[in-house]
């Protein structure tokens, strides 16, 4: 095994304005992003809604086809959209969404819905396939007994256990997981969290796990990436990013970050203003319009990556090692 | 499932005597009898006969057959094309929307009648051009109708989910999208199959539809017409077959769409509303008076199984210049507490007992008169959707202007300054311009901010927060509940903020009061209960927060709904201690500032 299962460079996504009399900028929602996800391996985006995070992880999943640079999968690079060694590859990705309402289908039964990927991907008897259905639904706490059921009849913490069950019912490697405990209480998060946890570690999943609750991901992650506007501001083990946040951003983002001992956490820097346009992105560090430690110089060139404290752990800025 | 039963019956009824007309007893509808014309009964003819001495019953069944075959053929035809059409051009966009849609819209821009005049006029009378005539008519409806659910629909998660799984175009078009847009398509059967009855019987009025003698309602209509005078009846059989074909297929669709819609909830659950006020049966306040004082606070809704109550026995104080938080998971009765302070329930539910005094002034038993008057003055809400409160086609600054003038005459100009400098104080850069904005051309922190300038217009003293940061990200979040923070300090306001986040609860409460399945289950002062929590709830609530080294513990479980609440202690089932003594409703005991209810607090605290 020399690569990663994901690896992405430098990649981008420019969204073109719409319809054929659009006009103005496109919307350059993920703007060269290096990235990768090893076997087994959970990563964590964090950053503020709009950063581009949804978009890097279908990226990632090839459900878009970047403007730019390169995702590879176990050595592949990702087929065209809809192409049918596209739609093979799907049985060894899956995806599981924020919204646990929107995002099940109201009509159909969870057992249909549930089992739509190996009725795609197999050619199993339909009672293989409810077998391997009733085993699915008991490894993420559901009650087999229910298959027949709508989705108006669960709540928000089952209807998520059912997306995850939906996602991995082809047994994928790789998972997408889009702020899948955003929208719930807090009690739920821990069970959903926990949940994921075990299935990546019996199941050797490799994840991504977008999220903008940072103590979650330290919990539930191995690496994580801080993005602001597109860009990679931070990354590196969970545990040097948390204790180390190196990048005036990702500090921000932590100090914000409600906690029940308030006195453990940075003093509070409340960022000014709100964030820039992503169809007018700022030249130079894109977060300089906020970032209280700004320099003129700060405009000039897009701070690269750079290694901070540890070969793992890199940090986007020139004055990283001023300020720290 | 009743509602369709009647409908289904009906349409059923006519369609089997439709089909049925060449085994019934009937005489021949096209035999003629001009001895019997225009009689009112001659026997074997219970509805008399045509001014051709025809049989009217046998016509009319007859009529049925050819009437309700065009109407159905010429629907079915344009609902399976105009439907395709519409998936298609919905789900690829390009090139199949443009032909499919603008195509559409050309057939739109004829006058229906005139449409099918020309066809008919072209291709000469008859069964199949009418069909013809029609499909084409009904067409544009459902490839719209279609289209635009199409475009709804594919934008949704659970689409992309199928999308994600790999499954083929045609698969996700015919499991998934065609379901979902399957409700609005059936309406726009109904319409257009009664319309076709309609339609097809004018044509046939007209001499341009189905060609005599085969009989037709239409043909019917036409004749009698003739006729009036003599014989009226012969006018009311075919008019009263149409009216009563048409309303049974509205029925019939209505109720299918309600059947075929499995997203549950259905319609809303229709409540009583019984007006019964208790009086409060409760100690005067302590003296110092706090600013808002509730006791016993207790809610109730009618509904179809019984009394279930959202809020039972809600109490706590509140002083000035301080903040009490109210933390608890959804479902445990938090912003229905909150509503019934406002004096802002659902029309279905009410204040069964409890008192809510506003420095002394007890707000639940006040005239609605007199609470609308400190609605938006001395007290005031902010909302976790400041979209949805917000007007969309107002400017905000408008808005707040308008905050401020319904409680207080002052010149329109002057207000307008005011809420620019509202705007400021909530820290809204760059005010000016930025009241001259409509709501969705504002960011999500900003819009609550607005919300905020709106809510402190009248320096109130009680300002009620339900979620006000939840939908916002961390960073908008922290500034937010600085802002409130500051303005309390500043305004010596009473805040009562409620959230599920106890991080929140931590940064800036002195109070707090955790709410589970409508009670109180433990209150008192934020750090001695964050430090030394004595329901199990607390603590498996505080275990929960991933935010320390510890792993996170979920709690396992859910809220019970109110009509399934445990006859002991309602966390009894998801509780870790819960033992037979909890069996009995644990009451709650004051414990040096702190009040728990909970059977076993003492020895789980030893
Ligand atoms: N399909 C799309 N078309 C146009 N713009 C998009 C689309 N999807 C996302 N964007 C834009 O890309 C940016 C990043 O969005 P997203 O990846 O959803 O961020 P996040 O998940 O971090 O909130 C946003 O400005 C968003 O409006
Ligand atoms: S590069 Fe400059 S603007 Fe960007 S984060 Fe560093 S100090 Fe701030
Ligand atoms: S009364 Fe019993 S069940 Fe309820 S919280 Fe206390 S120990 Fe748990
Ligand atoms: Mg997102």
């Amino acid at each position: 095994m020399s690569e990663p299962l994901v690896v992405a460079e430098q990649v981008e996504m420019s969204f073109a304005p719409r319809g054929i009399l659009a006009r103005g900028r496109p919307v350059r929602a993920v703007a060269g992003v290096d990235a990768t996800v090893a076997r087994g391996e959970a990563l964590g985006v964090v950053g503020e809604s709009g950063s581009g995070k949804s978009t890097l992880g279908r990226l990632l999943l090839g459900l878009l086809a970047a403007t730019g640079g390169a995702v590879r999968f176990d050595g592949q690079a990702l087929p065209k959209p809809g192409s049918a060694a596209w739609r093979a590859l799907r049985a060894r990705m899956g995806i599981v969404f924020q919204d646990p309402f929107g995002s099940l289908d109201a009509r159909r039964t969870i057992g249909a819905q549930v089992e739509d990927g190996l009725a795609i991907h197999t050619n199993l008897s339909a009672a293989e396939r409810r077998a391997q259905l009733t085993e699915m639904f008991v490894r993420v706490g559901l009650d087999p007994q229910r298959l027949g059921a709508y989705p108006h009849e669960f709540s928000g913490g089952q209807r998520q256990r059912l997306g995850i069950a939906r996602a991995l019912a082809t047994n994928p490697d790789f998972l997408v997981a889009d702020e899948p405990v955003s929208a719930l209480d807090v009690s739920i998060q821990a069970q959903v969290v926990k949940l994921l946890a075990e299935l990546r570690r019996d199941l050797g999943l490799a994840m991504l796990f977008i999220s903008h609750d940072l103590p979650v991901v330290r919990h539930l992650c191995d690496r994580v990436i801080v993005m602001y506007l597109g860009r990679v501001m931070e990354e590196g083990p969970v545990a040097e990013v948390f204790a180390r946040p190196s990048h005036p951003y990702t500090r921000a983002l932590l100090s914000a970050t409600p906690m029940l001992d308030p006195a453990r956490r940075l003093t509070r820097e409340i960022l000014p203003g709100e964030p820039p346009s992503p169809t007018n992105p700022p030249s130079g560090c894109v977060f300089r319009t906020r970032c209280r430690h700004a320099r003129p110089e700060c405009a000039e060139t897009v701070p690269p990556l750079r290694e901070f404290g540890s070969a793992a752990h890199r940090v986007a800025c020139i004055r990283a090692d001023e300020i720290n | 499932m009743r509602r369709l039963w009647f409908p289904a019956a009906i349409v059923g009824l006519i369609v089997l005597i439709a089909a049925l007309a060449p085994l019934l007893p009937l005489m021949d509808p096209v035999r003629q009898d001009v001895a019997n014309r225009l009689a009112a009964y001659v026997p074997g003819s219970p509805m008399g006969r045509d001014e051709f001495g025809r049989d009217v019953m046998s016509r009319l069944i007859w009529g049925a057959r050819s009437s309700l075959a065009v109407a159905f053929a010429s629907a079915a035809i344009a609902a399976v094309i105009g439907t395709a059409l519409g998936l298609l051009g919905g789900w690829f966009r390009g090139l199949v929307e443009v032909l499919a849609i603008r195509g559409a819209d050309v057939v739109l821009c004829f006058p229906p009648v005139l449409l099918a005049l020309l066809v008919v006029t072209l291709l000469g009378p008859g069964t199949g051009t009418l069909i013809l005539v029609l499909s084409v008519l009904y067409l544009p409806g459902f490839i719209r109708v279609s289209f635009a659910e199409v475009l709804s629909a594919r934008g949704q998660d659970f689409v992309e989910a199928v999308r994600a799984l790999g499954a083929r175009t045609p698969r996700i078009l015919l499991r998934t999208v065609l379901p979902n847009i399957a409700g609005p398509v059936l309406v726009q059967v109904s319409l257009a199959v009664a319309s076709a009855v309609v339609l097809e019987s004018g044509l046939s009025f007209l001499g341009l539809g189905v060609v005599p003698p085969t009989p037709s309602w239409g043909l019917m209509i036409r004749g009698a017409r003739a006729t009036m005078e003599q014989a009226p009846m012969l006018l009311l059989w075919p008019c009263l077959a149409l009216t009563i074909t048409i309303l049974a297929m509205n029925l019939l669709c209505d109720a299918v769409r309600d059947v075929a819609d499995k997203r549950g909830g259905g319609g809303a659950p229709k409540l009583r509303l019984v007006d019964r006020l208790l009086p409060g049966l409760f100690p005067a306040p302590a003296a110092p008076q706090p600013l808002l004082d509730v006791q016993g606070l207790t809610v109730e809704i009618a509904v179809p199984g019984g009394i279930i109550r959202p809020v039972d026995d809600l109490g706590f104080r509140l002083d000035a210049g301080r903040t009490l938080a109210i933390v608890g998971e959804s479902g445990s009765g938090k912003s229905m507490a909150a509503t019934a302070i406002m004096g802002l329930l659902p029309p279905a539910a009410r204040v069964a007992a409890g008192v809510a005094r506003l420095d002394g002034e007890d707000l639940l038993r006040m005239p609605e008169d007199a609470r609308r008057k400190l609605r938006g003055g001395a007290m005031a809400m902010v909302f976790q959707d400041p979209m949805s409160s917000l007007n969309p086609v107002h400017r905000v600054g408008d808005q707040v202007a308008e905050a401020i003038r319904a409680h207080r005459e002052v010149p329109a100009a002057q207000a307008s300054a005011e809420a620019v400098a509202l705007l400021k104080r909530v820290g809204i850069a760059d005010p000016e311009r930025r009241a001259r904005a409509y709501p969705h051309e504002l960011s999500g922190g900003m819009r609550q901010r607005v919300m905020i300038a709106m809510a402190i217009a009248n320096k109130p003293r009680l300002l009620i927060a339900d979620e006000p940061t939840t939908a916002l990200d961390v960073t908008v979040q922290a500034a937010i509940l600085d802002l409130l923070a500051e303005l309390r300090r500043e305004e010596g306001m009473g805040l009562v903020l409620i959230t599920h986040s106890l991080g929140v609860v931590a940064e800036v409460a002195e109070d707090v009061v955790v709410m589970y399945a409508a009670q109180v289950v433990e209150r008192g002062p934020v750090d001695q209960v964050f430090a030394r929590p004595l329901h199990p709830y607390t603590r498996a609530l505080l275990a929960a927060v991933p935010d320390g080294d510890a792993e996170p513990e979920g709690i396992p479980g859910v809220v019970p709904r109110p009509d399934r609440w445990p006859p002991g202690c309602r966390f009894a089932p998801r509780c870790a201690f819960a033992t037979a003594a909890c069996e009995t409703p644990p009451p709650l005991e004051e414990v040096q500032g702190q009040a728990v209810r909970c059977v076993r607090w003492r020895e789980l605290s030893a």
